[in-house]
């Protein structure tokens, strides 16, 4: 083959795919395949796992131009990973996006339902631990344990500071993880709640109606405390509350449903096929990623087993009980795990509607997982110094 | 014990705790948002 190239040197131009093909290549376009059916046939994120998928096909083409990042040559994936997230912008526009789509009404009738969020980042920390045990560096350690917040945007964010060589295996796994919350969550509630816990019903009667002058002070509220507390968390919980405060203004409905719609819908296309982008064979296909994987795992089950827990020590104070199955909806992947909470709870009594406090809970996971990944950005500096 | 296991446990010792204060905070901030706003007849739920 060799002689044959040096004998036709225009024969390497024209076979350079074939040659520079390799088993890693493949495995990858297995690994692009895998996520492309879980989108299509299992609808598992469907928004973000598809163009994720795409997105490792065209990385893992030998000398893709789509990757290319050759001076004056650039590939549009490469143009899109230094314009949206090199510089943390499509996490950030993502959270303007999500914030247009959030009701923090349950949330601010009950605020105390902030506490089971605030234990539900315990995952989150207790990775980090594990994974510098497993021989991660602290930096690359945090940014895996963010995988436990549970929120894509926030996990992309933190890579994109502290380990940007692994912002692909991390944002596939906390979306991978995010859409498998309906497998991960029962069994670890199951393991940590009796039948008797699990029929627990919450009443409603203690609820008042909610001011549209407090629904709209309550973002430029949450913004100010979290942003005083820990300025670098400003860009991700600003542009969070800044969405809702479109949203509750009432008087942008068009800017409101820009951001819900078109504005969610581009970024989420961009930020998907730009992270596949990153999946070349080279740095996706090593030991670290598997141990992410299973860190990823580790993540959830501590988170979901921390906002259980917690509910249960409540419990054991006060008279009105809680059911601690809505401690797991602590974990931000909004609106998902509510809704599983609330099946579990009917399926255990088909007489048990705990919808509406499992989606407080939920809702209160979305700030608390920003609250979390806001320490850990302002954590990681501080302690490496 | 390693050094980034040991950052990896402070960071736990101290961001926990801190969360768990500001989260107090945006509680009672809220309950007392909510008090003083209360809703109006023309608020809709």
């Amino acid at each position: 083959m060799e002689s044959l190239l040096l004998q036709y040197p225009w024969l390497d131009e024209l076979l350079m795919g074939f040659i520079g093909l390799s088993w890693k290549h493949v495995v990858m376009w297995a690994i692009g395949a895998l996520l492309i059916y879980l989108a299509v046939k299992k609808d598992y994120e469907p928004a973000l796992l598809l163009p994720i998928g795409f997105g490792a096909l065209l990385a893992n083409i030998p000398h893709s131009s789509a990757i290319s990042q050759v001076v004056g040559e650039e590939g549009f994936l490469w143009v899109l990973y230094k314009a949206g997230i090199a510089n943390e912008l499509f996490p950030v526009l993502i959270f303007i996006a999500i914030g247009a789509m959030c009701d923090f009404t349950p949330l601010i009738r009950r605020p105390i339902v902030m506490l089971f969020a605030a234990a539900a980042q315990f995952g989150i920390f207790a990775t980090v631990i594990f994974a510098t045990l497993m021989g991660f560096s602290f930096e690359h350690a945090a940014s895996i344990g963010i995988i436990g917040a549970a929120d894509g945007p926030t996990t992309i964010y933190v890579a994109s500071r502290f380990a940007q060589d692994l912002l692909g295996p991390l944002s596939v796994a906390a979306y991978s993880y995010m859409s498998l919350v309906p497998v991960i969550q029962p069994p670890v509630i199951k393991a940590l709640t009796t039948e008797s816990e699990r029929k627990i019903k919450m009443g409603y009667s203690d609820e008042e109606p909610v001011s549209q002058t407090t629904k709209f002070l309550f973002p430029i509220m949450v913004v100010l405390i979290s942003g005083i507390v820990a300025p670098i968390s400003v860009a991700l919980i600003g542009s969070l509350m800044f969405g809702n405060l479109l949203k509750v203004s009432g008087v942008v409905d068009n800017l409101s449903n820009c951001a819900q719609n078109e504005l969610a819908n581009l970024v989420t296309l961009l930020l998907g096929i730009t992270i596949g982008g990153t999946m070349a064979a080279d740095t996706f296909l090593t030991t670290q990623v598997g141990m992410i994987m299973v860190l990823g795992a580790v993540a959830f089950v501590f988170d979901t087993a921390g906002g259980v827990l917690f509910a249960k020590l409540l419990n054991m104070f006060s008279a009105s009980k809680i059911n601690p199955m809505i401690g797991a909806c602590g974990i931000s992947a909004f609106p998902m795990s509510g809704r599983v909470i609330a099946k579990m709870a009917l399926k255990e009594d088909p007489t048990n509607f705990i919808i509406q406090h499992a989606i407080g809970v939920n809702v209160a996971g979305q700030v608390a997982s920003v609250v979390a990944g806001g320490l850990v950005l302002a954590l990681i500096p501080a302690l490496t110094k | 014990m390693e050094g980034a296991t040991l950052k990896a446990i402070t960071m736990m010792g101290i961001a926990l705790p801190t969360m768990f204060f500001v989260i107090a905070i945006f509680m009672a901030a809220t309950k007392l948002l909510h008090k003083a706003f209360p809703a109006g007849e023309e608020d809709e739920e």
